[in-house]
């Protein structure tokens, strides 16, 4: 178990030197740099303004020479500077990103988890019934709907024409600190971002359940008299928890490019919302940081997924 | 069956049970309105807005918001007619324009330390050294020498008269000499100062800036002008129009920019106040003069003769924006006689005929490549695609972002046959003296930003002589013939300069703002703003 982790650590400290490296030469073959992003285009700027700046922030060097430089740095632990954000390290950007950005997908999972095993479990044992039909089309539309229009109708329904939540950002700007404020702040893009992971998770979860409650091991079950909630809870719906586990970890990279829109229609300051913004300004070094602990997040979530197969099932092992 | 129907209930009602949380959870928690004595705005979004814009060294936009806190030695009035005093209590230019007299104003730093003329020498050194990732060098570097003979006295001596000078002043925020000294220059554009402690001369002192969410600012109880009558103002940011939208509408900001599309959806609730102004844009399509088929005037007079303005202001714009015949609109500064390019497709098709051009670019599409991404402006390109497709001229708009852009056009070695047509906007006002780094031969890249090269010497004259015009009275007749010589010779063809919107709560009181170009600066008065409960 032990050789298997760390085989798996070793393979994805070599894909995240991979991810930087594809990610810098994808950042640099894409037109504008930090120097472009700078300027407003209705006032212009001479040539040598503007290689002064660049050349102020080593823009100037050859491609390998800033590959190489960031490398180093970072392997050290240091992701350098936002060239965008006066005197902010990327480091320190991203340590106060992340924790808003686990809370936001952290909230979406579990209402994803809580209501999509609920519903699928619904719709499996009173299968075909008018309860089960109308969570298929619920699921339908979850599943079928774009993040950005539910993120976009949302925001105009519960925000503006019913006033029921603020139109954005993680805490009433000025004010103080408190619990209430948050999660008045966190619950509108939490459910928004649930809606298709929970339908995902519903259809997965029903048609699982299904299956295993056809098995002879609950047949045996039920012949042995063990009450029926007991059969469904402990019997059936375990086993056909896998491959809703499965999904639930895949779905994550899911959940993040969810996340990353959520973040800029609500102006979550989270990852998504850094990564957004600095994509729009080519804040290469914030872009390089940001995606390497998101790659480094969902390496460590698939990790985390699948030794959590050893644990709901004993039949498999790993290593 | 009985304990099927059981677990179902069971089940179901704890879904129901949740879901109602939820959406309990949403209703009590309804959204906050605006704190007591706090003004919220959107400030910073949209055209002139510029986020997380702290250091006013590198600004190209959004100064309306520094000089919530810095101050410039002179600044436009709100109207954006006259230049009027700030720090400077007053100006005075020799006749021959090469000599500046400022006499400052008696006012503190927001750390009590007294501002001198020291300051402003520190603040021009700084702005001319290329080392801080200035954007002002090029500007500043007609000042031959910073004097400052008392500490209320700064005079500015010029090596060559530059009419620009002052409106480029007017964007100059004063930095303290005791703050910032001791940071080395390469060091300073960088430099977490501008973010986390500045001080300056304005009415409000900086508080804090929690990262992409909002800047706070306190009253400044020793404003030389008197105290704010609001205590705090808030400047939140939003990643994009819509969503500051939806925080005006549900009352969590009082006041954002908002693109002209919104304004209907405003201009009948007594809640709000829309506001319209002159964007100081002028939108036109550039002709890159490296490409052969712009090279002949015809057929650039074929394209302003195949775009129905009037048409597209009226339906598009739904009137908000004026027809422009050269880079300006402004009336002193259009004179009488100007060819108004009526809309006739036949003439057009005529002038490229007559030109070689009636086949121009054959089955093989133009890009015309644009910065403007919003609905509105792709609904503009895409008339002006079908306008221009019927006399045979074959654009395809290619909308990108700022930096793709910019980098397009700015590039080492740039390919004209990227953009070979681009539809823009530049600066037109409110110095007219903008428009020259577009236009004028002497600014083909490096030197500048004639990105199109351009090489019209009647034009390039013309900018020469209205820059070195010393007699005010003769001002405006100079830049009367920069605009005759772009009418006849189309560098552009110039197509309007439209307005623009910013919505206002109707709580707010003595609220300035007006949709300068680049944000201004004007004179905003903030410390007047008040907002009722």
């Amino acid at each position: 178990m032990l050789g298997y982790v760390l085989r798996r650590v070793a393979v994805g400290f070599a894909m995240l030197l991979a991810l930087s490296l594809l990610i810098f030469i994808l950042l640099r073959l894409t037109p504008g740099d930090p120097i472009d992003a700078f300027i407003n285009p209705n006032v212009a700027m001479t040539d040598a303004e503007m290689a002064a700046v660049r050349a102020r922030l080593g823009l100037d060097q050859p491609l390998p020479v800033q590959y190489l430089r960031w490398a180093r740095s970072a392997v050290s632990g240091d992701l350098g500077y936002s060239l965008q954000r006066n005197g902010e390290t990327v480091l320190g950007l991203i340590a106060q990103r992340i924790g808003p950005t686990v809370l936001l997908m952290g909230a979406a999972i579990l209402i994803a988890i809580v209501l999509g095993i609920s519903g699928g479990v619904i719709g499996a044992v009173r299968r075909n019934s008018p309860a089960d039909l109308g969570l298929s089309v619920v699921a339908f539309f979850g599943i079928s709907s774009p993040a950005f229009l539910t993120a976009l109708l949302g925001l105009y329904v519960f925000s503006v024409l019913l006033g029921w939540a603020p139109s954005g950002g993680m805490l009433t700007p000025g004010a103080p600190f408190s619990v209430a404020d948050l999660l008045a702040h966190l619950i509108l893009p939490a459910l928004l971002l649930a809606i298709g992971q929970t339908a995902l998770i519903m259809r997965y979860m029903r048609a699982s359940l299904l299956e295993v409650l056809n098995q002879d091991y609950v047949r045996t079950a039920r012949a042995k008299g063990v009450r029926e909630f007991w059969v469904i809870v402990k019997h059936a719906t375990r086993n056909a928890l896998l491959p809703v586990v499965t999904l639930i970890g895949s779905t994550i990279g899911l959940a993040i490019g969810g996340a990353i829109f959520l973040e800029s229609i609500f102006n979550w300051p989270g990852m998504g919302l850094l990564l957004i913004t600095s994509v729009e300004t080519r804040d290469y070094p914030v872009i390089m940081g940001a995606t390497l602990v998101v790659g480094a997040c969902v390496i460590a979530v698939n990790l985390a997924t699948d030794l959590a197969y050893a644990l709901i099932d004993p039949r498999i092992k790993v290593g | 069956m009985l304990q099927n129907s059981r677990l179902t209930r069971a089940s179901f009602v704890s879904a129901l049970v949740m879901g109602l949380a939820a959406g309990a959870g949403l209703g009590a928690l309804p959204a906050r309105a605006q704190a007591p004595g706090t003004i919220t705005g959107g400030f910073d979004v949209g055209p002139g807005g510029f986020q997380g814009n702290f250091n006013p060294l590198a600004a190209t936009a959004g100064f309306t918001w520094l000089t919530m806190y810095f101050e410039p030695l002179i600044i436009y009035d709100a109207k954006l007619e006259n230049i009027t005093p700030d720090l400077a209590t007053s100006t005075s230019v020799s006749a021959d324009k090469l000599t500046y007299t400022f006499k400052l104003a008696d006012t503190k730093w927001h750390d009590g330390v007294p501002f001198t003329s020291e300051d402003v020498r520190f603040t021009i050194a700084t702005a001319r050294n290329g080392t801080t990732g200035t954007v002002f060098a090029a500007r500043l570097n007609a000042i031959s020498s910073v004097e400052t003979p008392d500490p209320r006295t700064v005079i500015l001596k010029l090596s060559t008269p530059n009419a620009g000078l002052l409106a480029t002043l007017t964007q100059l925020m004063i930095l303290p000499e005791h703050a910032l000294k001791s940071i080395p220059s390469d060091q300073l554009a960088k430099h977490e100062w501008w973010s986390k402690s500045p001080i300056g001369t304005g009415p409000y002192k900086f508080v804090r800036y929690v990262t992409d969410q909002y800047v706070e600012l306190a009253a400044n109880p020793d404003y030389r002008g008197g105290k704010p009558l609001t205590e705090r103002v808030i400047n939140r940011y939003f990643a994009n129009t819509a969503a500051a939208v939806a925080a005006l509408r549900s009352g969590e900001i009082a006041f954002s920019y908002v693109e002209s599309d919104d304004v209907p959806a405003f201009a009948n609730n007594p809640a709000f106040r829309v506001i319209e102004g002159d964007s100081y844009v002028v939108n036109y399509l550039g002709f890159n003069q490296e490409a052969p088929m712009w090279k002949d005037l015809r057929v650039r007079q074929a394209v302003m003769h195949a775009i129905n303005r009037e048409a597209i202001v009226k339906a598009l714009y739904k009137g908000a924006a004026k027809i422009a015949n050269c880079g300006y609109v402004a009336s002193n500064l259009v004179p009488k006689g100007l060819d108004p390019y009526a809309y006739d497709p036949a003439k057009a098709k005529a002038l490229l005929a007559e030109a070689g051009w009636d086949k121009i670019n054959g089955a093989k599409p133009i890009p015309l490549l644009t910065y403007y991404t919003a609905p509105l402006a792709a609904n503009v390109l895409a008339a002006i695609q079908s306008m221009l497709g019927q006399v045979g001229i074959n654009v395809v708009p290619r909308a990108v972002d700022v930096p793709t852009y910019n980098g397009t056009i700015y590039a080492k070695a740039p390919d004209w046959t990227q953009f070979p047509i681009v539809y823009a906007g530049l600066g037109n006002g409110p110095d007219p003296v903008n428009l020259n780094i577009g236009l004028n031969e002497k600014q083909i890249p490096p030197n500048g930003a004639n990105f199109l090269h351009i090489r019209m010497p009647p034009l390039t004259a013309a900018f020469d002589a209205a820059m070195q015009e010393t007699d005010d009275a003769k001002f405006a007749a100079r830049y009367q013939d920069v605009c005759k010589a772009m009418n006849a010779n189309l560098p552009w063809g110039t197509m309007w300069v439209a307005s623009r919107y910013g919505i206002a709560s109707t709580k707010l009181k003595d609220f300035v703002w007006t949709p300068a170009p680049a944000g201004g600066p004007y004179d905003a008065q903030p410390q007047k703003w008040t907002i009722a409960p």
